[in-house]
């Protein structure tokens, strides 16, 4: 692709992916708009507040711990950089502007997908937290000084990462879509998973991120302080074009990609499930359907996966103590229910209607919902926990009882909110392509982030929890958040009892 | 329809009124339907015959009127009407990650079904889905999925049967076997309700027909009046 075609075929993939933008727009209703203009402010604000309050509000300069906090930012950018990377593989490539089987009538090129799931990136809790961070980090390290310099470098470090991540989402996904694809992807997955278990077990993980090359940008943010303003620009300059390069270079790994056959899920497609004997119950048949809905489904296994191993493997890394894991079960719980429980009954997709139409009862189709993702969440949470317990030691009796009730608090308030959500704002989505998630961008931010929230609110209750002597204090604290949560999810139920609200929910799952 | 009144009343409407907030998808619309008739509702798109079909099969509360299948209300005893009724939905109908086998699995443990191997076998191959059994619905085709949906309503063979667009994109072989399950269903003493445009084949498999519009029922014929040229004009007529 030259140059001059490649700039050509940016600029009118832009306009399409202004066109895309604004059909997905026409979609909101007013409060909706409402919403998101609100949600786009407030997140702005947050933004500047992350980038300058820790300027301010650290206490007197200069501070004691700004060195270790400066000697912790390459750490950190580079582990922006991993997740962005994570996320965009995950999502084979990034998320859709306007669903798949939505966009099949307007020829959307692959340059176009490209640009649109380099603007959803950010629509992720996760992304959104650590960018605050990197502000936020270098704001409370450096002071008030020239905040505007040493700030716009990390702004720029942020996209290109993004970028960068995104270039290599489209090749993970490239190779995975080839013949040997999947094969050859684990295969990747497992050298990687090795090779920073040998830097772990080893010890040399500290010694490797010092010479990471993102100590370049703290350089650059203390050139700010020390006048290098020529170095600085030259910085600034290097930063702005490795970003314009992955993301004018990111279309040719995204055509390759997009173009290949999706393998994995014609695998599914084509696949042979033996029969099994019929069920004992009209519960476990109905459970059991469900499960296959989860199971047999390309993202939500991909993302189940990552769910699993990447907080658990981040904790192993990080060496976490046991009463700092009572926050962990509860960003499992929360990126569970945001693979499928925030709009659980889409698993049905358009057999939603006739599914409602056989002869059981509301409560059991309900019950057997909350019991797949209980499931999901708790396998997920189980497995994460088991990887960071490997590093912590022995726990004591208070810091043990107080994470198994973290855990089981978080599941269940998640779940009481996933099926709230579920029922007030269903969508028709076919979580086929491993592009999909269960509602639009940006609703799945707004869930992503009221589940962070209060999970590690949660979370952190609990480890204030596991340093008291007393298991008991942890226990009686579950007990309260258990009856709330359980309260709000018969309440759930109820509304899902009523066969008007079930009538809308169906129908408009089924599309 | 005075001439059907031979067989048992299966399906009695009587005012059905249907409202999404302030639209009006039903207007109080009178529908009887008959043991052993096959009745088709005609209409253009929007007329509210898939609506009343979702009504019938449980999955729509009525707002107003009253809903009867084999004298149960469905606002009254809505588990028991399910039981009786056999639903072919007009979008989809298929849980997207589960077999034909599975879905013929969970249909006959909720209805208490026992030796329902063969029947549901047999359905298979008549409507040559035998080899596809085993394979998620996600992958199959647009025709292959109505076929399924049609198998899955007529599976346990309801008192009513509901098929609403069953012959939308299938092949002829579909048709047919199809048409012959209308004829079964009717044989042995069901009545049908089939919605669809294709006139010409309602007419094949109904001998009544209601025409809808704008919500509303606005004319009830025979078959033979709307077979053919003649036929045509006269649905023409009754849909401006």
């Amino acid at each position: 692709m030259s140059t001059a075609h490649s700039w050509t075929e940016l600029r009118s993939s832009g306009r399409d992916l202004a066109s895309l933008l604004a059909f997905r727009r026409a979609g909101l209703t007013a409060s909706g708009h409402r919403r998101l203009r609100l949600m786009g402010l407030l997140v702005l604000a947050l933004t500047v507040t992350a980038a300058v309050a820790p300027a301010y509000l650290g206490g007197d300069f200069p501070r004691k711990n700004s060195g270790n906090v400066l000697a912790l930012l390459p750490s950190a950018s580079l582990a922006f950089l991993l997740l962005a990377t994570f996320t965009a593989v995950a999502s084979a490539g990034g998320r859709e502007v306007v669903p798949r089987d939505q966009a099949v009538a307007f020829p959307v090129s692959p340059t176009t997908d490209h640009l649109g799931a380099l603007l959803l990136a950010p629509l992720n809790i996760a992304w959104i937290m650590q960018a605050w961070l990197l502000l936020g980090a270098a704001s409370y390290a450096l002071g008030p000084s020239r905040v505007w310099a040493y700030e716009i470098p990390v702004l720029l470090w942020i996209v290109a990462a993004t970028a960068l991540a995104q270039v290599a989402g489209w090749l993970a996904e490239g190779v995975r879509r080839g013949r040997h694809g999947i094969g050859i992807f684990r295969v990747l997955v497992v050298v990687f998973a090795l090779a920073l278990g040998s830097l772990i077990v080893t010890g040399r993980l500290a010694p490797v991120l010092d010479h990471s090359p993102t100590s370049r940008l703290l350089v650059l943010l203390l050139d700010t302080q020390a006048g290098y303003w020529w170095r600085w620009a030259l910085g600034l300059l290097v930063l702005a074009a490795i970003g314009l390069a992955a993301v004018v270079v990111g279309a040719i790994p995204a055509r390759w990609a997009l173009q290949r056959p999706m393998r994995e899920e014609l695998r599914l497609e084509s696949g042979h499930f033996p029969a099994r004997p019929t069920a004992a119950s009209d519960f476990v048949m109905m459970l059991r359907i469900d499960r296959a809905a989860v199971w047999r489904s390309v993202p939500l296994r991909r993302g189940m996966t990552v769910l699993a191993v990447m907080p658990g493997a981040v904790a192993l890394a990080g060496d976490l103590e046991w009463r700092m894991l009572t926050v962990l079960p509860g960003l499992v719980a929360s990126g569970g229910a945001l693979l499928f429980g925030v709009n659980t009954w889409c698993l049905d997709g358009r057999g939603a209607l006739w599914r409602d139409s056989l002869p059981v009862g509301p409560r059991t189709a309900f019950l057997s919902r909350v019991v797949v993702l209980m499931e999901v969440l708790l396998c997920s949470a189980a497995l994460t926990l088991v990887l960071a317990a490997l590093r912590a030691g022995r726990p004591t009796v208070p810091e043990a009882v107080a994470l198994l009730c973290s855990t089981i608090v978080v599941v269940v308030q998640v779940i009481a909110a996933g099926m709230r959500w579920s029922i007030a704002r269903p969508f028709a989505v076919d979580l086929r392509s491993a592009r999909a998630t269960p509602a639009p961008p940006v609703v799945m931010a707004g869930y992503s982030a009221r589940l962070a929230v209060s999970t590690t609110f949660t979370g952190l209750a609990f480890s204030g929890l596991a340093e008291l002597h007393d298991a008991r204090y942890a226990v009686c604290a579950a007990v309260v958040f258990l009856c709330w949560s359980g309260w709000r999810l018969l309440r759930a139920t109820r509304r899902w009892e009523d066969p008007a609200v079930r009538a809308r929910v169906v129908a408009t799952v089924a599309g | 329809m005075e001439d059907a009144s031979d067989g048992a009343i299966r399906v009695e409407i009587k005012g059905l009124w249907v409202k999404f907030g302030a639209v009006a998808a039903v207007r109080g619309i009178d529908l009887t339907a008959y043991a052993g008739r096959a009745t088709a509702l005609l209409g253009r798109n929007g007329a509210g015959k898939s609506t009343t079909m979702r009504v019938l099969a449980g999955v729509i509360p009525p707002t107003e009127g009253v809903v009867r299948v084999d004298g149960l209300d469905v606002s009254e005893d809505l588990l028991a009407v399910k039981r009786l009724t056999g639903y072919c939905p007009d979008v989809g109908g298929l849980v997207p990650r589960a077999t034909p086998w599975e879905h013929l699995q969970l249909a006959a443990r909720l209805r208490r079904m026992e030796g329902w191997e063969d029947r549901a076998q047999d359905l298979l191959e008549r409507f040559e889905l035998g080899d596809a059994a085993h394979r998620v619905t996600s992958g199959f085709s647009h025709g292959m999925g109505r076929r399924l949906s049609v198998i899955l309503a007529c599976f346990h063979e309801p008192a009513v049967l509901l098929l609403d667009e069953p012959f939308d994109g299938v092949d002829p072989l579909g048709v047919e076997a199809t048409l012959e399950v209308i004829a079964d269903a009717r044989a042995r003493g069901a009545a049908v309700l089939v919605s669809t445009h294709l006139r010409d084949l309602a007419m094949q498999a109904c001998e009544n027909a209601l025409v809808l519009r704008g919500g509303a029922s606005v004319a009830e014929l025979r078959a033979h009046e709307l077979v053919g040229e003649e036929g045509a004009g006269v649905y023409r007529a009754l849909l401006d």
